[in-house]
């Protein structure tokens, strides 16, 4: 447990090190200075005054939910492709000649260093995104002097839904030891596939007869991570604070990260390298 | 006690699609001492990064067993006990030298103020104490080299492997890997060395053993890889010449220069009648030795004389 602790406290300072970190910096504080001077354009006084006198606190807490459920999609969509370009070749660069030789010849286990890598690369995209999503929350907050921490919970949504589609990039990685492979797939599956199949299971399912067009599309509603579900109705419902009408993303995803992991972890062990 | 022990160890590489096979390592069967030096010498290709791989488990055998310091090279927990720098070693840019030691004694179970004791030790060991602090993107090729021997040793391990040590190091760096290697083995510790300087290997090895094309072909102490059998030098007072006198269908005498001769006989009894001949005449011998092939001329002549094999078969 203490060596998977230091890979992962050393794949985070690798990430500190690289140019990518900062890259990912520097757009998080545009992000924020962007919305603050949005947000000095609106004159809250005015918002309230102009609208029902009684009513003006419900009005501020209505107007605060609303741009942060207005921001929520964008910071997700922004915080999870900046994600997928940052995180994608840690796992190649760990398995090049002379890195990897030397990794496996201390006594760490292979599964500690890949378990190690991916959740560094996972931490790593957490401290990231929560300082996006509490940049945008501390500004709305402030503006409107309505505190909703439950908004906070978007980082967590954000970074799983990132952990399900890492969980195949690292898969790839050993496979492959290609990074931009990994991120080709997963912008694949987050732009194009997911988004695909949830509107053809939540919409057009019912219009297809059964056969093998609708068992093969059923199939690959099930096998592919639900990622617009994740970014979609479960994000939505965390940055309100309400609660989710269905589990099966959030479960069916994290099954998703369990295979894609071991079966991974199952090629990393009898890898030769 | 055998530090390393392999038993008909075979790696055969294949392709991505099968079609492709290359057999790295042949039925290698070995027994390595513990407290000794050993020196794996081979042309390019020949298998000896293969059997290092092997036996620590970055790679796996096709068929075959091994085992370090008397465990299964499956247990990577015997790892504690090993060290190794890797021929084309690569270590994290933006860390420096002392963070680099840090993280790997970290992985080897080391912490805290033992760490930081031995990480000093080490890096004042391989003359690298005012660039701790450094990053090793700054560091030259012998700076690295230097690193990858403190690396190797950061958990005082009893079995080291060292793949070329001493590439790109100049000859006084050279010289002190020499004797921090030989200072190792005063401890007792295993060294197991691939190396392309075979002066170098022969200056500090106790045994050594030649790799071509995946298979051992010759091992033993240097000495006896290196004797010319039943060849002689013998040196005399320089006004007589034993060439002409004394060569015969039994003995090939011949001169090298004022006074050395180059004596092949067949066996040890004819050297002492040729002796007696030669002293029966008054002939004053200055000095009689085995004559010795260094291990550069016997790796040249033993790879050769594998290849004109092979064309021959």
């Amino acid at each position: 447990m203490k060596k998977l602790w230091v890979i992962i406290l050393y794949t985070l300072r690798e990430a500190m090190a690289r140019k990518v970190f900062i890259f990912f910096a520097a757009i998080t504080f545009f992000v924020i200075i962007g919305l603050a001077l949005i947000m000095s354009f609106i004159d809250t006084e005015m918002l309230t005054s102009n609208l029902l006198q009684n009513s003006g606190n419900q009005i501020l807490s209505n107007a605060a939910s609303m741009l942060q459920l207005a921001f929520v999609t964008p910071i997700a969509v922004l915080g999870l492709l900046l994600a997928i370009f940052a995180g994608a070749n840690f796992i190649p660069i760990m398995l090049e000649k002379g890195n990897i030789d030397l990794l496996l010849s201390k006594p760490v286990s292979r599964t500690q260093l890949l378990l190690g890598k991916y959740f560094g690369v996972l931490l790593f995209v957490f401290i990231n995104i929560f300082i996006l999503v509490f940049g945008v929350w501390f500004i709305i907050s402030i503006k409107f002097n309505q505190w909703n921490p439950g908004f906070l919970s978007v980082a967590l949504v954000i970074t799983f839904t990132f952990a399900v589609l890492y969980a195949l990039i690292v898969l790839l990685n050993v496979t492959t030891k290609s990074s931009v492979l990994g991120m080709m797939v997963a912008y694949l599956i987050y732009l194009i596939l997911s988004p695909v199949l949830g509107t053809y299971y939540e919409r057009l399912r019912f219009g297809f007869e059964n056969g093998i067009a609708k068992t093969v599309l059923d199939g690959l509603y099930y096998i592919i991570p639900q990622t617009s579900e994740l970014m979609g109705p479960v994000l939505v419902a965390a940055a309100g604070g309400a609660a989710l009408e269905s589990y099966r993303p959030v479960i069916v995803s994290f099954l998703f990260i369990i295979f894609m992991l071991g079966f991974s972890i199952f090629l990393f062990n009898r890898k030769d390298f | 006690m055998s530090a390393i022990q392999t038993d008909s160890l075979s790696k055969t590489y294949v392709s991505s699609f099968g079609k492709k096979k290359v057999d790295a390592l042949i039925d290698l069967s070995i027994s390595i001492d513990e407290g000794t030096i050993f020196g794996l010498l081979g042309p390019n290709g020949a298998g000896k990064t293969t059997l290092i791989k092997l036996l620590l488990q970055i790679i796996f055998p096709t068929s075959g067993r091994a085992q370090i310091l008397g465990s299964d090279v499956n247990n990577y927990k015997i790892k504690n006990r090993v060290g190794y720098l890797p021929e084309n070693h690569k270590y994290p840019p933006y860390l420096s030298g002392g963070d680099v030691l840090k993280f790997f004694g970290k992985l080897s179970g080391i912490d805290g103020t033992t760490l930081d004791k031995r990480i000093d030790e080490l890096l004042e060991l391989v003359n690298l104490s005012k660039w701790k602090k450094t990053k090793v993107r700054a560091y030259s090729k012998g700076m690295m080299q230097r690193l990858g021997l403190a690396q190797a040793l950061i958990n005082d391990p009893d079995l080291i492997f060292l793949d070329e040590p001493t590439d790109g190091v100049d000859p006084i760096g050279r010289k002190e890997i020499r004797d921090i290697l030989l200072e190792l083995k005063s401890r007792s510790k295993t060294i197991f060395l691939n190396s392309h300087l075979l002066s170098e290997v022969e200056m500090i090895t106790d045994r050594v053993g030649i790799l071509n094309k995946g298979k051992l072909i010759r091992e033993g102490t240097v000495e006896e890889l290196t004797e010319r059998k039943e060849e002689y030098k013998i040196i005399i007072d320089d006004q007589y010449d034993l060439s002409e006198k004394y060569s015969d269908s039994n003995i090939n005498i011949t001169h090298i220069s004022n006074g050395e001769f180059n004596v092949k006989v067949d066996d040890i009894r004819t050297l002492n009648l040729l002796i007696d001949k030669i002293r029966s005449e008054g002939i004053l011998i200055k000095e009689i030795k085995m004559q010795k092939s260094t291990l550069e001329d016997m790796f040249i002549s033993l790879i050769t004389g594998e290849e004109n094999k092979g064309e021959e078969k």
